[in-house]
């Protein structure tokens, strides 16, 4: 797509957006009834829905039990309509392997694990349409799932991607911008204490602009924290109208 | 299209500490820090020059506080782990409870709770039940009224089982017994034949078993029943009829999402047919 330009010179992007905006994000929690905790997450075109069980009983092998710990399995499947052309995806193919793998790192930096030994708590997260930045909706929707099921957590996770284009970091990429090739990253973030859960960057960018990129994620990030924020008061309100009190 | 994100009104508290008596009955998120009433004192150092000169070095009181379930201590601070309402309970002396009421399908077994539990397996001398935790129970053949060595309690797999918890942390497996401290039933055992076993969510539980909750007032105006409620969320009933025993497990089951009044309008209708 020669002369396509990820960004003009008055500053607007592809699909009209300014470097550091978001796309619009909407979220439910508790959209299952049959699982302890689930949630659903639209931002922009990209559409995850996230399922917790746990903690319950060690499935499989006993041998697998930590004995101070929670162990925390996550499975990451994306659709077959997910993408631009129907693809069949192998459920232990290498990348869901690797977003498993990544989700699960994110989530045993902030649920509590301790509380519950020997036992496990499963992450489910399906993508029912990928329009760039799936970890991101991947974490954000699995952190709203997990605090629906009541497990303890020390913070929320938020997650965003952010690119380098033209000396200015932009925040939040969609498939277009992705697909072109250049830098980009996906971090995931404690919001209160501002610790980094995962920083993931599989592509070359100069060193002197990681600070940039850096805080531009960062900063995407809380605005995403503001916006799950308002979401899980919404459903305790209303989940504890109610029940009356 | 894209959405400028707007900044709202009530700004997630973050890294800012806030007091506990000012949050109580709000809706409180993982990742906030509460401080406690005697904390509030201890202000910047402006205030230093404001505060009363003590001459006496004890008089701060020392009050014991109690973090319940959703709250963690970090430093002199709790921390919020479970998202809901910040609730207080005042007891006689101390500094009192401060808990997160949050709503959860899942049970995690605390010691003394009245649980329903249902047998999966018998290995010796005692019986393995699922209460819907992380692990399976024991229960000890010895462990109900009357029971001997000789006369063995008469248990059998897939029976349904009211008990309390002796044991309950996240160490050691649970462990729960069919009689009280002075070796009296008090109502546990296992539970008689018919009557359906049906799951709703913990909160709803609690608000059922509160004193003075109407809703299981005006159930017993409709029909003659018996009910049990486990703490882990199972709740058994058993009518005259099987259409009332389903009459009874549906409302029970709809009151988590209908207010009073819808309530009131079902009951008057059952109440007439």
């Amino acid at each position: 797509m020669a002369g396509l330009e990820l960004l003009s010179d008055q500053g607007y992007r592809v699909d009209g957006r300014r470097a550091g905006e978001l796309r619009k994000i909407q979220a439910r929690m508790g959209v299952f009834a049959q699982a302890d905790g689930s949630a659903y997450i639209e931002q922009g075109n990209t559409k995850a829905l996230a399922v917790v069980y746990g903690p319950h009983e060690i499935r499989g092998s006993r041998a697998r039990a930590l004995p101070d710990r929670a162990l925390v399995n996550c499975q990451y499947s994306s659709a077959t309509f997910s993408t631009g052309e129907r693809k069949r995806r192998p459920h232990g193919d290498r990348k869901s392997c690797e977003m498993g793998l990544q989700l699960r790192q994110t989530f045993e930096a902030a649920i509590l694990t301790q509380l519950h030994p020997r036992s496990q708590i499963d992450i489910y997260v399906q993508v029912l349409q990928a329009d760039g930045g799936t970890y991101a909706a991947c974490v954000n929707a699995a952190t709203l799932a997990v605090l629906d099921a009541g497990i303890p957590m020390r913070d929320f996770v938020c997650a965003c991607s952010a690119g380098f284009v033209d000396g200015t970091a932009l925040a939040d990429l969609s498939h277009v911008e992705e697909a072109a090739g250049g830098p980009q990253l996906a971090l995931a973030l404690l919001p209160a204490s501002g610790q980094i859960a995962l920083l993931e960057m599989d592509s070359r960018l100069h060193e002197d602009h990681l600070d940039q990129v850096l805080e531009a994620a960062a900063q995407a990030a809380r605005d995403v924290h503001t916006l799950l924020d308002r979401v899980v008061r919404q459903h305790v309100r209303e989940a504890t109208i109610s029940l009356g009190d | 299209m894209a959405e400028v994100v707007s900044v709202m009104t009530e700004s997630p508290a973050g890294g800012r500490a806030r007091a506990a008596r000012t949050v109580l009955g709000q809706v409180v998120l993982p990742g906030e820090e509460l401080l406690l009433p005697e904390q509030e004192d201890e202000g910047g150092p402006g205030s230093a020059g404001e505060r009363p000169l003590r001459l006496n070095a004890e008089a701060r009181s020392q009050v014991r506080v109690v973090c319940g379930p959703g709250l963690r201590r970090c430093g002199d601070r709790l921390l919020v782990t479970k998202c809901g309402r910040l609730r207080h309970k005042e007891p006689g002396s101390g500094g009192g409870v401060y808990w997160v009421d949050s709503q959860q399908k899942r049970y995690v077994p605390v010691k003394g709770d009245h649980v329903i539990g249902i047998v999966t397996a018998k290995s010796g001398d005692i019986f393995k039940v699922d209460v819907g935790g992380s692990e399976p129970a024991s229960l000890s053949y010895l462990a109900f009224e009357g029971a001997t060595k000789r006369n063995r309690p008469n248990v059998q797999v897939g029976d349904l089982i009211y008990g309390q918890f002796v044991v309950a942390n996240k160490d050691m497996e649970p462990e729960m017994v069919c009689i009280d401290s002075c070796g009296r039933a008090n109502g546990m055992g296992v539970i008689g034949q018919d009557g359906l076993l049906f799951k709703v969510t913990l909160g709803l539980i609690r608000k059922l078993l509160a004193p003075d909750c109407e809703i299981i007032q005006e159930v017993g105006k409709l029909y003659p029943l018996e009910i049990v409620f486990g703490m882990n969320g199972r709740v058994w009933v058993k009518a005259k009829t099987i259409q009332q025993t389903l009459i009874l497990a549906n409302i029970l089951e709809a009151c988590e999402h209908m207010t009073a009044d819808q309530r009131k309008q079902i009951f008057s209708r059952l109440a007439e047919s």
